[in-house]
């Protein structure tokens, strides 16, 4: 393996802070979020997963669309400009898994994404294994793993002495080219996984649940806050409005902006005129567990789960993914065997 | 990476305001004309059915059915009602005044173009359609494609329903497709005022007019807009007199944000209006997973 000792390493990232956007998990508040960072000093190293997903890199909570200008009569309207290089360190698996979901939803249909696909070409994602897997999370189940290179250009695993470093991509092998790596012997031991494994239902078994009377059970105690989307490495639902930016005499510019939304909103799905076809808080739940589990790996051939347990950790009322993916095995079972 | 070209497909092709006229209470019908040569090629051959957002520049875009045909002239025409924030904001607008236009979106009526999912083309038949309220706007283009080019369908039916006289669209426009050849209008209205009972016009339901009257389900197809209520009962009502589910099209409404598959808000379990629709055969809507009523 090559290893990048801890020194090497704290002078990369101070390095790409100065030549890139860096962002990588930062204590703010007490809490750890990837976050923008000045230099390796504000890098947090001992953490479990970051409180929100990296979503935000490449797909903003709010981001401005387009700008629209009028000067009396006149109306121009420009997009936002080229976006800088910006490098994600400290990138959990199951993050740069959620990344990847979303290259499958935004990328791999035309007409692309374009803000997504502009960010997302200008960032390099160096990942940093999970030393075991946390209390709530599953990415095992979601066919990743704790220390899986696969979704990242560079992944770390830390190791005696520092890191070993693993390029994955055209892109992380010139990154980590002129590192002065040192070749030693051995491989990272792998990681410690959960000896429970979350069972998932075949895609083509979910729609004989749809009608099931769970989803409005579970959603009893849903209070709608969706909390669960925000922090979800996959959600990509969004809304688009126009706000005023600046307003003088005979000009003004207004921002187009296009903020994260969610399908567990009640007017979520409400058209002009009050028709609602998803009126009641199960079928918004049951949306957007279909859509993880079924609609998502339909449309766009991943599945919509990483397995990161966020939503778990949040939900104010206890409602869990996982357990929800093991009440739905359970009664397909009883259901095939009856 | 697929292309990523110049410009975003969410920003629109500005547009000029050229026409506004009354349609029916709190609708009116909008001429735009695009200004950009791009604007001018993207909507060189839209298809009736398809839609396209339309902004208030600085407070929002919505999606409505484009009510125009292209060979009609180079102006694109939408049937708006004022509901909410942005369609408010149309309303407001004046004759001149610089408004977006993005698009054209989604699938449409096979009338002369194939069907996107299954090739089916419907020239040829007779053709049944069914309009209620704002939802007859996508219909016009529907309806002024078969007028234009009569010969290449049999005969034509057009139902028309409204909740009240004041509510109907496109009123001057009956006499024309009355006076077309082989061409009926039956029109009514949920609950007629003192002139329309007086004058002995129908009143009641579509799906009461559409048993009364009957058409036949021979060589005929039938292409309904209108509330999600009336798509059902059409749907049933055309099935008890014969027709079978994939005689039948219909298009969809939804909320929408991008209209190109991204946002996530139009969906009806796996599929998604805008790209797999708006326009679906029925057999297809009686297979969706979730119900669009």
């Amino acid at each position: 393996m090559n290893l990048l000792t801890h020194d090497q390493l704290m002078a990369w990232l101070d390095r790409l802070a100065q030549e890139t956007t860096l962002i990588a998990p930062r204590t703010v508040d007490g809490i750890v979020l990837y976050r923008p960072v000045a230099g390796s000093d504000e890098v947090a190293f001992d953490y479990t997963r970051p409180k929100m997903s990296p979503k935000d890199v490449v797909f903003p909570a709010t981001e401005r669309i387009l700008s629209i200008e009028k000067q009396g009569q006149d109306v121009s309207l420009s997009e936002s400009s080229l976006e800088n290089e910006q490098v994600v360190f400290g990138l959990r698996p199951c993050d740069a898994h959620g990344i990847a979901v979303f290259d499958g939803m935004f990328l791999e249909k035309e007409p692309v994404d374009w803000n997504y696909a502009r960010r997302r070409e200008v960032t390099t994602l160096i990942g940093v294994a999970c030393p075991q897997m946390w209390e709530g999370c599953f990415c095992t189940s979601m066919g990743g793993a704790p220390d899986d290179a696969s979704h990242v250009d560079v992944l770390l695993t830390a190791v005696d002495g520092g890191y070993a470093v693993q390029a994955t991509t055209d892109n992380g092998r010139v990154l980590i080219a002129d590192l002065g790596l040192t070749e030693v012997n051995g491989e990272p031991a792998p990681a410690q996984t959960h000896d429970s494994v979350v069972p998932v239902l075949d895609q083509e078994r979910w729609p004989a649940h749809f009608g099931d009377r769970y989803w409005e059970l579970l959603a009893e105690r849903c209070i709608s806050c969706r909390l669960c989307a925000y922090v979800c490495p996959t959600c990509r639902c969004f809304d688009v409005r126009d706000e005023v930016a600046e307003r003088r005499t005979e000009y003004a510019r207004y921002d187009r902006l296009r903020c994260w939304d969610s399908c567990t909103g009640a007017n979520y799905r409400l058209v002009a005129g009050g028709h609602n076809p998803r009126m009641l808080k199960g079928q918004r739940l049951r949306n957007r567990f279909f859509c993880k589990f079924f609609y998502v790996p339909e449309d766009y051939g991943v599945t919509g789960c990483v397995g990161c347990g966020r939503c778990i950790e949040v939900c104010p009322v206890n409602i869990d993914i996982a357990e929800m993916l093991y009440d739905v095995s359970a009664s397909d079972q009883v259901e095939v065997a009856a | 990476m697929k292309d990523n070209g110049r410009h975003s497909p969410m920003r629109p092709f500005l547009g000029k305001l050229v026409g506004i006229k009354d349609l029916a209470t709190d609708i009116k019908l909008f001429q735009i004309e695009l200004m950009e040569p791009e604007g001018e090629r993207a909507f060189a051959n839209y298809q009736p059915g398809q839609f396209a957002f339309v902004s208030a520049l600085g407070v929002g875009e919505a999606p409505f059915g484009i009510t125009s045909v292209p060979s009609r002239g180079k102006a694109l025409e939408f049937g708006i009602n004022k509901l909410g924030g942005v369609t408010d904001a149309i309303h407001n607008l004046e004759l001149g005044d610089v408004v977006g236009v993005r698009g054209p979106l989604g699938n449409w009526f096979p009338l002369n173009q194939p069907a996107t999912d299954t090739g089916d083309i419907i020239k040829g038949k007779n053709i049944i359609v069914l309009g209620g309220g704002i939802g007859g706007a996508p219909l016009r283009p529907v309806i002024n494609t078969i007028l234009d080019n009569r010969g290449d369908y049999g005969h034509f039916t057009i139902f028309w329903a409204a909740r009240n006289p004041s509510l109907l669209v496109f009123t001057d426009e009956y006499d024309t497709w009355r006076s077309a050849p082989d061409t009926q209008l039956h029109l009514t209205v949920d609950r007629g005022d003192d002139e329309w009972v007086s004058a002995g016009r129908n009143e009641g339901l579509i799906t009461q007019l559409l048993e009364k009257v009957a058409p036949s389900p021979e060589d005929a197809v039938t292409i309904t807009c209108g509330p999600p209520i009336m798509i059902r009962f059409v749907t049933l009502t055309l099935a008890k007199l014969g027709f079978s589910l994939d005689q039948m099209w219909t298009t969809l409404e939804a909320r929408m944000h991008c209209g190109i598959g991204k946002c996530g808000r139009c969906n009806l379990g796996e599929k998604l209006i805008c790209v797999d629709g708006p326009v679906f055969r029925q057999d297809h809507v009686a297979e969706f997973l979730e119900s669009f009523v």
